[in-house]
């Protein structure tokens, strides 16, 4: 690890002022990705600005519109002991990691950096949440860019993520064998207006959303309207650990698991 | 207790060298699975509960206590017996499968199931 300063604003005001000066500085979460890397130096930030010590990026509340609003420093073990309201995702929250990484990750810090196998951005995703910034609004549809990318500008942090609730939801994953991260997740939502499924862990293009299936469970929320659905194994991540047609099956499977648990 | 926590320590081995472990390299040789996060060793919640049976006990003839050592055994038969548990139970789903390269990774079981 090379040297570097730290930062411990209080005040999400004060974290983009000390960003968006001329030191080469990076937000710190709950430093689950962030401090691996810096320990085998593929980072050399002059500073670190943490983000543990901002209260107003805490807290889970539901606002008039019964929309779960979760602080953009919430830990996965905080999302899973009070994300009561939207079980599934409070589900999810529970299984990522082991307890170590779920009692310091934060949920903005997920997202930020969307790992293409990261749990969280199959429930923004599908949930068709709002992730709010310090400066704007931004959509799920329009927020994951792709592998390890944003809609995220530099300097700008994730003060809160606006779930609707849905009437029925699940997420299932099926675990990669040494890391336990998804090979492949699917969380299905199911809303009155339609169905949501959002893939993670299986493309090339990171977290995307599946079309066919959400057009056939929107007329029918059962497993048997997946009958036949299948895709393309091609433009998913081929590795150590399963093809891309493995992925691309795996997808088809767990997307029924979740139909059936929701 | 030693010898139980041998035995249970040994099938562990043998079980996650069947299931789970193994290196990969990529075409140029470099390794793969250089970190935990790509080899896959086996821990307490990938082994089931062992009942341990010491009732078919032959002792030892060259030596007066009649003892044995015991490092590891269960290490040696849990490879062959669950991969051929595996191999078996494809064949009885009706796939023509005679053999399957160890680690059987749930991608590579897969693999074997589409012929």
């Amino acid at each position: 690890m090379y040297t570097f300063d730290i930062e411990r604003p209080s005040t999400v005001g004060d974290a983009v002022k000390l960003l968006s000066d001329s030191t080469e500085s990076q937000p710190l979460g709950g430093g689950q990705t962030l401090i691996p890397t810096l320990k085998q130096r593929l980072a050399m930030p002059d500073r670190l600005v943490s983000l543990g010590g901002i209260t107003e990026i805490q807290g889970i509340s539901q606002d008039d519109g019964g929309a779960l609003c979760i602080g953009g420093g919430v830990t996965h073990a905080d999302v899973a002991a009070g994300a009561g309201a939207y079980a599934a995702l409070a589900g999810l929250a529970g299984k990522i990691g082991d307890p170590a990484v779920r009692n310091r990750g934060t949920i903005g810090g997920s997202l930020a950096n969307n790992d293409p196998s990261a749990c969280y951005p199959s429930a923004v995703l599908a949930s068709g949440a709002t992730v709010v910034t310090n400066t704007r609004e931004i959509a799920a549809d329009d927020f994951f860019d792709g592998l390890f990318t944003t809609a995220l500008e530099e300097g700008e942090i994730i003060t809160e993520v606006r779930f609707a609730v849905p009437q029925k939801a699940a997420y299932m994953k099926f675990e990669q064998p040494a890391s336990r991260f998804a090979l492949v997740g699917v969380f299905v939502a199911k809303y009155a207006d339609g169905v949501r499924v959002a893939v993670t862990g299986a493309s090339e293009g990171g977290v995307f959303r599946w079309a066919e299936a959400e057009a056939a469970l929107s007329t029918n929320f059962a497993a048997s309207a997946l009958d036949g659905l299948s895709l393309d194994g091609s433009g998913m991540i081929s590795d150590l650990h399963g093809s891309g047609d493995y992925r691309a099956h795996l997808v088809a499977v767990m997307t029924r698991r979740a139909v059936e648990a929701a | 207790m030693i010898v139980s926590g041998q035995v249970h320590g040994g099938l562990a081995q043998g079980i996650g060298q069947a299931l789970l472990e193994g290196c990969g390299y990529d075409e140029n040789g470099q390794l793969l699975t250089g970190s935990f996060m790509d080899y896959a060793m086996p821990r307490a919640s990938d082994v089931p509960f062992y009942s341990v049976d010491h009732s078919c006990q032959t002792p030892c003839t060259h030596n007066p206590l009649g003892v044995k050592g015991c490092g590891e055994a269960g290490a040696i038969g849990s490879p062959p017996s669950v991969v051929n548990a595996v191999v078996d139970a494809l064949r009885r789903g009706g796939h023509d499968v005679t053999h399957v390269d160890m680690p059987l990774s749930p991608s590579r079981v897969w693999s074997a199931m589409q012929g």
